[in-house]
């Protein structure tokens, strides 16, 4: 399928125009508004002291869809995706300006509740960080914390139901009282995911979930990100295209901080319309 | 052999260097020797003493009196070693002890590593290591002529009856000595726990006590435990205070209120002054210093031990 | 799907939402309790300075008192100057001042004004001056430590106390004719231990704790350097050296007071080295700040790069000369440092020595290595002790001493760190 790909990139750059210039990165091309979005972000800078990490990024993220973005190695997308539940609040030099509007409220806002927020907007990270507690604490920390489960009974049924969907509860059923550092790469990072949903978010941020796993474990988060997409929007961070191109509708391409091109996954991968995305989805790119 | 080597300074270079080489070892084998002597010198007298006093009635004695009559008629001349009240008061002391720094080390940490500005941090954690540079003598003075009238002041308001000497002064100044021993250790530990964890917390929505409360401390704990025992090893071993702060005479009593005597002060009081060798008397201080010694060791050994596991975990 | 139905998305938010006063409360309550935490401990702190400041520093001041001293050539035969009764002199010199004062007892109480040391100070300028003889001098000369007491607010001006009626009256005239005054209390650096506290001094302590500290130094910092060097460069890792690691990082733990223990069994009773004297005291705090200064050189040695190592190995250098010329240089600050703190430590420590019997009363300053001493934590121990107003100020005032010395050390530590702390 990837030869396939490659070919038809070829035949397409000998006939469509791009955008060549450096000037062109700030433009974003493509598809980067809806209309009935989810989330939009506007003209998002972000600062690492005086450092800046994204340059006036502006997209919008449709409900019910997943979203990737891809891009070289720190050109920002884990940047951007901690600017959309606050995370880059926990850094004490980072600074982010511009409106991100979450169901049309902004969320960047100083008034505006994180703890809230981030119930709303769960995160798995790149690095699976079980806490060092048993499984099932794991899972039942979310609902524990927000009070969203007042008996031990509906805990047991949370954390059920969240593991049964990150396709983890087979495998772990009969020993939900062990470690859960004790558990392998893969089962770590779907008990990760399983913390996350069992919060029930709105959204649902991943940081390239499956950097660390083999490719039977990775098979199954994309299974499971394919199934939770009914009910969450996901935005997931990812270097593979091969997984972009499996799992998201839209994909969005980052370069130094800028975005540089937001079309559907297919558009993107078949018919690219920027050189800088081209030349970094034909592996051409440093 | 030499004159392979080429050049003729390098002849005469071995043998000095063999001699440089020894002495450096015997530097070093001076720590060997330190604990040998101290084994020694503490186990050789222990030992005299247990053939006078049976090892069951060290330690299972109820009652302490060691001071031997002067004149041979006076009762109770031969002296008892029952060391159970002397081992009590130095647990009560150091409980009280670890009551005040615990909860106040522990928490100054977290505030410090997990609140505070830096330009707060860099400011008020020199001041609370102060506190683990005044000597302990002065820590007794402040103990036996302060803290020990003002307690005792504030028990007759309350209509309570404290000892002058009582347990919950010596407890309470040792425990503000300790402070800054377990906060430094708690902050050390509380900075090795991941910040990937910390963020994995955050991102479900944990607020940052609830963050602090169910991760940090629970993956910290291994860390704190062994400072914990640290700790304790210093309060069971530490003197000036008590020996300024606490009583001379034994008394069982679960009463924090009241006087007791420690393991330190009793050696002190047992070896200061004219000591006739080989009197029980003097003998029973160097039991009560092996006992020191043991305890001592075995908390080392054991938060020592739990701090390499914790290291391994984390690394 | 039950749990779409129990938990749908409207549900949880409003869930979280309506725990958030709660748990923000408990937010704050956490937050507040590390400020206490940090105020309580800062709080203790300044109490503790506070009142150490506020008792000590006034025994940086003495009283005195101007009495017009005849010099009696009755009392004074120029034969036997030595012998001669310069209390005599100095009764009649009070008698001089309130010539109404009849009966012994009234006499009594007031000769208490004065202290016994004066005399001891009117034998000293006689035996200087012999021209003073004959001549009346009006002389300043030591108040008693009651009367100093008095003068600075620590007993009580009524006749319940200390003084009686007629005692005050005189007291209140003296201070009319302005014959009381309070000078720097010269007498405090310049004698050892005394009895009468307006006549004790720290000068006796402050030499026992050069010599001990001396020789502490001395025994320390080489072996300490040695055995460090060793560890770091010359050991193969292995059994033995973990051995000798724990072994180190035990004895840094183990309580001071063993160490007394060790010095008494065996440095005095097995190699019969005399008791009280610095020697025994430097040997004991050698032993046990021994630990320390390895523990921070090995950092020290660690901390240099070892490329720096392997470029002089390549020009030819043995692996002691490397040692030697390349990584001892570099490393030395940071030794230095670690030995300064641990002779902080050192500084500090009572209780080992209290073990070897340096808590004699000792008037004399200390001149040797064997010869009987204290120390200045000790000297504080035993003045904490005395029932005296006048010594609770003096050990406070010690303990400022004691308190500037260990700035200095440490300051000094700080500022070796700072100024070669390097970055590679
Ligand atoms: N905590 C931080 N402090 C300072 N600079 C940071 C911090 N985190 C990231 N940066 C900088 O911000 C830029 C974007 O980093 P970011 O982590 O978003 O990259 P990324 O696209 O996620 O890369 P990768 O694919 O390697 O994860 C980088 O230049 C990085 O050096
Ligand atoms: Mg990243």
């Amino acid at each position: 399928m990837n030869m396939m790909l490659k070919k038809q990139f070829y035949e397409n750059t000998a006939t469509e125009s791009k955008l060549p210039d450096a000037d062109g990165i700030r433009q974003t091309v493509g598809e980067p508004f809806l209309e009935n979005s989810r989330i939009s972000c506007r003209e998002i800078d972000v600062f690492y002291g005086q450092k800046a990490a994204i340059n006036k990024v502006s997209l919008d993220i449709g409900s019910n869809e997943v979203i990737a973005m891809i891009g070289p190695s720190g050109c920002g997308k884990s940047t951007f995706l901690r600017c959309l539940n606050r995370m880059n609040d926990t850094i004490d030099s980072c600074r982010v300006t511009g409106s991100i509007l979450l169901d049309g409220e902004d969320i960047n806002r100083t008034d505006v509740d994180v703890v809230l927020l981030r119930a709303r907007v769960g995160m798995v990270f790149q690095k699976p960080n079980p806490f060092p507690k048993s499984i099932w604490e794991n899972v039942a920390y979310g609902p524990k914390i927000h009070g969203l489960a007042p008996k031990k009974n509906d805990l047991d049924e949370i954390v059920e139901t969240s593991l049964r969907r990150a396709g983890l509860w087979d495998e772990v059923k009969d020993r939900l009282d062990e470690l859960g550092i004790g558990l392998s790469g893969g089962q770590q990072q779907r008990l990760c995911i399983a913390r996350t949903i069992a919060v029930s978010p709105e959204v649902i941020l991943m940081d390239e979930p499956c950097s660390a796993l083999d490719p039977i474990a990775t098979a199954k988060i994309e299974d499971l990100i394919s199934g939770l997409r009914e009910k969450f929007t996901i935005i997931i961070v990812t270097h593979s295209m091969q997984q972009a191109s499996r799992i998201s509708q839209r994909t969005a391409y980052f370069h130094l901080g800028n975005l540089v091109e937001v079309s559907t996954t297919r558009q993107l991968f078949t018919n690219p319309r920027h050189q800088l995305t081209e030349d970094y989805i034909t592996g051409r790119f440093g | 052999m030499m004159t392979f080597c080429g050049s003729g300074i390098k002849v005469p270079r071995k043998p000095v260097e063999k001699v440089i080489r020894c002495l450096l070892a015997a530097c070093a084998f001076v720590a060997v020797l330190t604990t040998v002597g101290i084994v020694l010198s503490v186990v050789f007298e222990a030992l005299h003493f247990f053939h006078k006093v049976p090892l069951s009635d060290f330690v299972l004695g109820l009652k302490w009196s060691p001071q031997t009559a002067i004149r041979v008629d006076q009762v109770g001349s031969s002296g008892a070693f029952g060391a159970v009240p002397v081992f009590a008061g130095t647990l009560m002391i150091a409980m009280i002890a670890m009551l005040v720094s615990v909860p106040l080390g522990l928490m100054s940490a977290i505030f410090l590593s997990e609140y505070a500005t830096r330009r707060f941090r860099a400011v008020v954690k020199p001041l609370l290591e102060i506190l683990a540079g005044i000597p302990t003598v002065v820590y007794g003075f402040f103990a036996a002529l302060t803290v020990a009238p003002m307690l005792r002041g504030l028990g007759r308001f309350l209509g309570l009856d404290i000892a002058s000497e009582s347990a919950l002064v010596a407890g309470l100044v040792m425990g503000v000595m300790i402070i800054p021993f377990i906060s430094s250790i708690a902050d050390d530990v509380i900075n090795a726990v991941p910040q990937s964890l910390r963020e994995g917390s955050y991102g479900l929505g944990a607020t940052h006590s609830e963050t602090i409360r169910k991760v940090v401390l629970p993956a910290a704990l291994p860390g704190i435990v062994s400072g914990i025992l640290l700790a304790v090893s210093r309060a069971v071993g530490e003197t000036m205070i008590v020996v300024m702060a606490a009583g001379l005479s034994a008394n069982l009593t679960a009463n924090p209120l009241e006087a007791v005597t420690t393991v330190t002060v009793q050696i002190v009081t047992l070896l200061v002054g004219d000591q006739e060798f080989d009197s029980a008397k003097t003998l029973a201080a160097f039991a009560l210093g092996l006992l020191l010694f043991i305890v001592t060791l075995i908390l080392n050994i054991v938060a020592l031990q739990i701090v390499k596991k914790y290291r391994e975990q984390y690394d | 799907m039950t749990e779409k139905k129990k938990y749908n998305l409207h549900s949880v938010t409003d869930r979280v939402h309506s725990g958030l006063s709660r748990r923000y409360r408990a937010e704050k309550c956490f937050r507040r309790f590390g400020v206490c935490a940090i105020g309580l401990s800062l709080f203790f702190l300044v109490i503790l300075f506070a009142d150490i400041m506020h008792k000590g520093l006034p025994a940086f001041l003495q009283t005195q008192i101007k009495l017009a001293v005849f010099f009696d050539p009755e009392l004074l035969p120029l034969e036997n100057l030595e012998t001669a009764d310069f209390n005599a002199l100095l009764k009649s010199s009070c008698r001089a001042l309130f010539p109404g004062v009849k009966g012994r007892r009234s006499k009594k109480s007031l000769y208490k004004l004065v202290s016994d040391g004066a005399a001891y100070e009117l034998r000293k300028q006689v035996l200087r001056n012999h021209k003073l003889i004959g001549t009346t001098q009006d002389l300043w000369l030591i108040a008693d430590d009651e009367l100093d007491m008095l003068m600075k607010g620590n007993i009580a001006r009524n006749p319940t106390g200390r003084f009686n009626q007629q005692q005050l009256y005189w007291i209140e005239k003296l201070e009319q004719d302005g014959r009381l005054r309070r000078r720097f209390n010269l007498t405090f650096f310049t004698s050892g231990d005394s009895r009468d506290p307006e006549l004790s001094g720290i000068l006796g302590a402050l030499s026992g704790t050069v010599l001990t500290l001396l020789i502490t130094l001395m025994f320390s910092f080489p072996i300490g350097i040695g055995a460090a060097i060793y560890l770091e460069e010359f050991l193969k890792k292995g059994r033995f050296s973990d051995f000798l690691e724990v072994n180190i990082n035990n004895l840094a733990a183990v309580p001071s007071i063993i160490f007394g223990l060790l010095g008494l069994g065996i440095f005095i009773n097995f190699f019969g080295l005399p008791r009280s004297a610095p020697l025994v005291g430097g040997l004991v705090l050698t032993l046990m700040t021994l630990p320390t200064i390895i523990i921070s050189s090995r950092a020290a040695i660690k901390a240099v790069p070892p490329s720096i190592r392997e470029a002089a190995l390549g020009l030819g250098a043995s692996p002691v000369q490397v040692v030697f010329h390349h990584v001892l240089p570099l490393a030395l600050p940071g030794m230095l440092t670690g030995t300064i703190i641990g002779m902080a430590r050192a500084l500090g420590e009572t209780a080992p020595l209290l073990m070897i019997g340096m808590v004699a009363f000792i008037v004399d300053i200390p001149k040797s290595f064997n010869s009987a001493a204290t120390v200045l934590p000790v000297q504080i121990y035993l003045w904490a002790d005395s029932p005296e107003r006048a010594f609770t100020e003096r050990t406070s005032a010690a303990i400022i001493v004691l308190l500037v010395f260990l700035v200095l050390m440490n300051a000094s530590a700080v500022y070796l760190r700072r100024k070669f702390e390097r970055r590679w």
